[in-house]
């Protein structure tokens, strides 16, 4: 009998999952549930579509429901599914049972809802589907005032964004800073700037009371502790959090995190059922405590590693050291693990190594800065963690980091790698180099002077 | 879900949030453009108690408590080198005999 494999969930680590496994074994069956009518687009690109700096949303589309029906996947749109029988090896949906061989959990995840009063008003956005985002954009041409809520990175893009649109944006978190659970405050201030340039007012340290109702049953301002912000509608950008409960009620183990635990092979704890993206808890490399809400490029390799022992072959996930990179307003931020406020947090022992240095060569037009911070562990010198922030190069650096980081480099390493130079896309001196090079001048200052 | 993992979860979520409240006021100190973290009347114990002796513990120890209470992931091969192991090139691939 030909094996059936249902996929639950059709974002980025869904569709990998089920187009990887067909392609690996096209004698299966593969079914994708998904409870919305669109697949197979980039929900990343929804803020810069609202800022107009991508001219429409149809842009961010890269495939369509029929190409997948082509491929030979059974495609189950606008089916939620209600309930998971692991013993009878069916999935209810619309009040039919469909029986599968294999299972794929990629249920991924809603935004936090602010537990305060008001949190139900109209005129709260969340930002996650393209539909829902459609008609957000069309209202936002009749507002001249909105309260972004949560200096995550999506409240930062959509408050800069926003801000890029002509719109007034009041920026409102609890922290000290913005992204202050990722960024360190050596790097906070450029982004501020950058914000603030884009017509956004920062309102840190400003903790949520509550939403306040209009004469027209929608939210006209939001109530804080440092008083009231009139506004025309707010955009929600607080945690992910795991959409695990469909799978833990059939059993399926949650950890930590609220996420699904999986081993390296994507396995849940039950035999044939697979997990991947959003809703499934991944070990960090240096702590090995699980983490998620990790990056698009995250859910897709997850669900290529789930489609791939689903389709009987084997493959496994490493643990992650979270390259990760964004623009804040007008200025390039980006960086690998953790950096200071993290890795004080945690406890982790840490030196630090900074430098400056440029992108391109100094005579060069277009040449940018770019500031890297190295954390490396004290006594063997391996790099844990790193920011940079400037102009051209974060991104690459910032994976390139990530990946040395996983092989075990260390500041010496690194101070003396090679690096391309050529005046239009690199100079003589590679700021990750200069970097760990000024780290080891201190470390053996230090040595020296307590020698 | 058991009682026990529900508290695991609340430990895991209540302590990374002081702790890094903690971690950002700390640093965050005189640097430009930040303010103070809103500080609210919850987590007084959290924050008296829980932040301090957290605080005073080595890493070393910490990771293996964190261990013990099965706060971290199992099912997956560890890092080619744990943190505090130096470095060295992964041995050459060994050849069989020639002839």
């Amino acid at each position: 009998m030909t094996e059936r494999l249902i996929v639950i969930g059709g974002g980025g680590a869904g569709t990998a999952a089920a187009t990887i496994a067909k392609r690996l074994n096209p004698d299966m069956t593969v079914t994708l549930f998904t409870e919305f009518p669109d697949i197979a687009y980039s929900p990343c690109g929804i803020p810069f579509v609202h800022g107009r700096e991508i001219d429409k949303f149809e842009s961010l589309f890269l495939s369509t429901v029929e190409r997948y029906v082509e491929d030979g996947l059974d495609m189950r749109m606008e089916t939620t599914v209600t309930d998971i029988d692991l013993d009878r090896g069916t999935v209810t949906a619309r009040n039919t049972h469909e029986g599968f061989d294999k299972l794929v959990v990629c249920t991924g995840f809603v935004w936090e809802k602010p537990d305060v009063p008001g949190s139900n008003l109209a005129g709260l956005h969340y930002v996650k589907d393209i539909r829902a985002a459609m008609a957000f954009d069309k209202t936002l041409d009749d507002m001249k005032r909105v309260v972004v809520l949560g200096a995550t990175p999506l409240g930062v893009e959509m408050a800069g964004a926003l801000g890029h649109r002509g719109l007034a944006v009041d920026f409102v978190d609890e922290g000290p800073w913005a992204l202050s659970e990722v960024l360190d405050p050596d790097v906070a201030e450029p982004v501020h700037e950058s914000l603030t340039k884009r017509g956004v007012t920062l309102r840190f340290g400003t903790s949520l009371e509550g939403f306040v109702e209009g004469a027209d049953g929608r939210v006209r301002a939001v109530a804080t502790s440092k008083g009231e912000l009139e506004c025309d509608a707010v955009v929600v950008c607080l945690h992910k959090m795991p959409s695990a409960a469909l799978a833990e009620a059939a059993g399926v183990k949650t950890g930590t995190t609220g996420g699904i635990m999986v081993d390296e092979r994507m396995r849940t704890n039950k035999p044939g059922v697979w997990a991947a993206g959003d809703v499934v808890e991944v070990p960090h490399g240096l702590s090995m405590l699980p983490i998620r809400g990790l990056t698009g490029s995250h859910a897709y390799g997850q669900g290529r590693v789930a489609a791939f022992n689903a389709a009987g072959q084997d493959l496994v996930y490493d643990p992650v050291w979270i390259p990760w990179g964004m623009v804040a307003g007008d200025y390039t931020i980006g960086g690998f693990s953790i950096g200071e406020t993290l890795a004080t947090a945690m406890g982790v022992p840490y030196v630090v190594a900074k430098g400056v240095g440029v992108s391109r060569a100094r005579y060069f037009p277009g040449a940018t800065r770019t500031h890297v911070k190295l954390l490396a562990e004290p006594d063997t010198r391996k790099i844990i963690g790193a920011q940079i922030h400037g102009g051209e190069g974060v991104k690459e650096r910032s994976d390139f980091l990530a990946f040395a980081a996983k092989r075990g480099a260390t500041l010496d390493d690194l101070a003396w790698m090679e690096n391309i130079y050529s005046p239009p896309i690199g100079a003589l001196f590679e700021p990750i180099a200069i970097a760990a090079q000024n780290g080891l001048s201190e470390l053996r200052e230090r040595e020296r002077a307590t020698a | 879900m058991s009682r026990l993992a529900e508290a695991k979860r609340r430990l895991r979520q209540q302590s990374e949030h002081y702790l890094l409240v903690d971690s950002a006021r700390r640093l965050g100190k005189g640097a430009p453009g930040t303010v103070k973290p809103y500080r609210g009347r919850d987590g007084l114990a959290w924050r008296l108690l829980f932040v301090p002796l957290y605080r005073r513990v080595p890493w070393a120890v910490k990771r293996t408590a964190m261990d013990k209470l099965h706060m971290t992931a199992s099912g997956w091969t560890p890092p080619p080198r744990e943190p505090g192991t130096p470095w060295r090139p992964p041995a050459p691939p060994t050849r069989p005999p020639e002839g």
